[in-house]
């Protein structure tokens, strides 16, 4: 059981890739069982989409972590419950989630997965991760997921 | 001779972008200047698009606010038409916003304002050890404890709306769906948990003993009453802020507006006043005056717009941004909202003074509208909202076979507004319709009122004014700043978040 969840913010261009990723997906049709959701500009309040045991897949647009248009799978494993330098803010984000999730979710943590998209995330960057989570709802992996650190 | 210092400090805490400046002369601050440092544009994004796009665009305007700005795009649509939902769309409606602010609230108030709280410039208070514990950034146990019960309370919203946050469950002539019997008994049991938490944790003690308090005296009384008050959350804010001397800064101006809201259904328990449970109206020269959305203009002679001087009223406004010309005049994204020509002051604290709350109405009077009475009034909201919540769930479950939507007519060519509270105050969207099709839409928000810049008559907005004679006792940390700003609960608007290599969060933050 899978929940492919796309965070970003359909009106700002640079932060819109997730949000086009989830569209595609929405058309593309996923099988039975895997869960779709809009994650938007959620950080916090997307806590509740880890307490079923559901395996996660995040996809958002990343900064620093891989090479410039370049799509990348991650354990999120080594980031959770992290929490130095990070702040709560309206604008607060994925980093604030993975900080407090191992403290505050109902039940084991299930298996996250980040689909990041590194900035600036063009139509390709927005096709392979779409194509990329599609694999994973499928139940294949041909990618071995890098350790978020 | 004494020194003069200048402070630019980004509060990316705040939705989006927002830089305060403040000139500082001998430890003081003299001026200041609030500045949103992001071009918006959402009126413009919505020009020339279909009549009822505004209930899928404008909730995606904020990732917190989500269901507000769904609220005033349907009151504006439905004001065009002339029609009224039926009661239970209307309790629907208002349990969703209602929850959506009751999370806000603590949410803000723990995590975003008391995590100041543990700010090292408090290192010589000696309630700096037990803050810190408390409020560390989502490590103290406060913080966690309110992330675990806020995360539970919206699932209420997720019930009633299919989503949250971006639900667009609100349509001209009610709600798109009605929840089965046993969602609503869930959304009951929900709302019991999260009231019970409310009462031990935050107040300690229950609803009815907090709204028995009705002057400072008192709430001090209340305060060392017993260990359970005295420890709770607002036990704790208000001896940690007391000793800090945070009752003494941050003065407001002392002009607050409520748009109003919470409509309330034909028949129920709930006590409203005239026609909405948050009453409307301008309290300003220590009485309150009846509320007019015709005396709403706003100034862009400090904002980077263009087209036109003085004021304009919102259904008239223009939205042309102009990054250049008259340089150091224009500093900001933000346009200068004012009231019948004053500058206005809105969220909780506004809401208490214009429905006449004898607390808040004593605690203005005797120790002024400071940065500690401003966040007490978001702290304790939920005691005045709690109670509604409960009763309009129960009568959704009591009727639960009454219609929940009227099949409206074809949206006609007109004008309309929609006017509520939200969690951070007066939210208001103008809408005009032309064809079939978007041909004006203005946006109002909470932080355009309190985080304005200065308006066509040099006046500054309220938290630039509410900053003057604020002392800074370490411009390399001005922690104080931080505290008066923030009483406000700024939000300027949802922007990049980004997951960034080496760091937590891909942006700066005013340290602890």
């Amino acid at each position: 059981m899978t929940r492919i969840v796309c965070i970003g913010n359909s009106l700002i261009p640079g932060d819109a890739a997730g949000s086009h990723v989830y569209e595609r997906l929405l058309r593309a049709g996923l099988p039975h069982g895997v869960e779709l959701v809009e994650g938007g500009l959620a950080g916090l309040n997307l806590l509740p989409f880890f307490d079923d045991g559901r395996r996660v897949v995040l996809v958002d647009t990343v900064s620093g972590l891989a090479a410039s248009g370049d799509v990348e799978l991650f354990d999120c494993a080594p980031a959770l419950g992290r929490t130095d330098g990070a702040y709560y803010g309206h604008g607060g984000g994925l980093s604030c989630l993975f900080g407090v999730l191992p403290a505050v979710a109902d039940g084991p943590l299930p298996e996250i997965l980040l689909v990041g998209m590194e900035r600036p995330a063009g139509e390709s960057a927005v096709q392979t991760a779409a194509d990329m989570c599609l694999d994973l709802a499928w139940g294949g992996r041909s990618l071995e997921p890098r350790p978020l650190s | 001779m004494g020194t003069r210092t200048i402070i630019d400090m980004p509060l990316n805490r705040a939705e989006g972008d927002l830089e305060i400046r403040v000139e500082v002369d001998d430890g003081v601050v003299t001026d200041a200047w609030s500045a949103g440092t992001m071009y918006r544009g959402f009126e413009n994004i919505m020009t020339g698009r279909g009549a009822l796009d505004g209930l899928v665009i404008t909730p995606r305007i904020c990732g917190i606010c989500t269901t507000s700005h769904l609220t005033a795009a349907v009151l504006a649509l439905e004001s065009l038409l002339g029609v009224q939902p039926p009661d239970q769309a209307i309790r629907l409606r208002n349990v969703a916003l209602m929850t959506e602010h009751v999370q806000s609230d603590i949410r803000q108030a723990v995590l975003m304002y008391m995590v100041d709280f543990a700010n090292a410039a408090h290192a010589g208070n000696p309630l700096h050890e037990e803050a810190v514990r408390r409020f560390s950034p989502l490590k103290g146990d406060k913080c966690i404890n309110v992330i675990r019960e806020t995360k539970k309370v919206l699932e209420i919203i997720a019930i009633i709306g299919g989503q949250w946050p971006h639900s667009s469950f609100m349509v001209p002539g009610g709600v798109v769906h009605f929840p089965e019997r046993s969602d609503i008994i869930r959304c009951r049991h929900i709302l019991q948990r999260y009231r019970g938490w409310y009462e031990h944790q935050v107040l300690g003690c229950s609803i009815e003993r907090w709204r028995d308090i009705g002057s400072t005296d008192q709430l001090y009384a209340w305060c060392e009453e017993n260990a359970s008050q005295n420890d709770s959350i607002v036990g704790f804010f208000l001896r940690f802020c007391r000793s800090a001397g945070l009752d003494a800064i941050g003065m407001g101006a002392g002009g607050y507006l409520s748009f109003g809201g919470l409509d309330m259904p034909r028949k129920t328990r709930v006590k409203g006043s005239r026609g909405k449970l948050i009453p409307a109206g301008f309290h300003h020269g220590g009485k309150g005056h009846r509320f007019d959305q015709a005396r709403i203009a706003e100034h862009i002679a400090s904002s980077w717009f263009e087209g036109y001087d003085g004021g304009l009223h919102p259904s008239e406004g223009l939205t042309r941004p102009y990054a250049s010309g008259n340089e150091g005049g224009r500093y900001s994204w933000a346009k200068a909202p004012r009231y019948d020509g004053h500058p206005a002051e809105t969220g909780p604290l506004a809401e208490m003074m214009v429905a006449g709350n004898e607390l808040f109405a004593d605690l203005t009077a005797t120790i002024g509208p400071s940065a500690m009475v401003r966040e007490l009034a978001r702290l304790v909201r939920p005691a005045f909202l709690l109670e509604a919540i409960e009763l309009w769930l129960e009568e959704i479950q009591q009727n639960d076979k009454t219609e929940f939507y009227v099949p409206p007519l074809d949206i006609p060519d007109g004008s309309g507004v929609g006017l509520i509270q939200a969690a951070r105050g007066a939210l208001g969207h103008w809408v005009s319709i032309s064809r079939g099709r978007i041909d004006r839409y203005q946006i109002v928000t909470p932080t355009s009122w309190n985080g304005s810049p200065r308006d066509s008559a040099g006046r500054r907005g309220p938290w630039e004014e509410a900053l003057i004679g604020t002392a800074v006792r370490d411009p390399a940390n001005p922690v104080e700043v931080g505290h008066v700003i923030r009483s406000f609960d700024p939000c300027l608007v949802c922007s990049v978040h980004t997951l960034t290599a080496g760091r937590s969060l891909g942006r700066a933050v005013f340290g602890v």
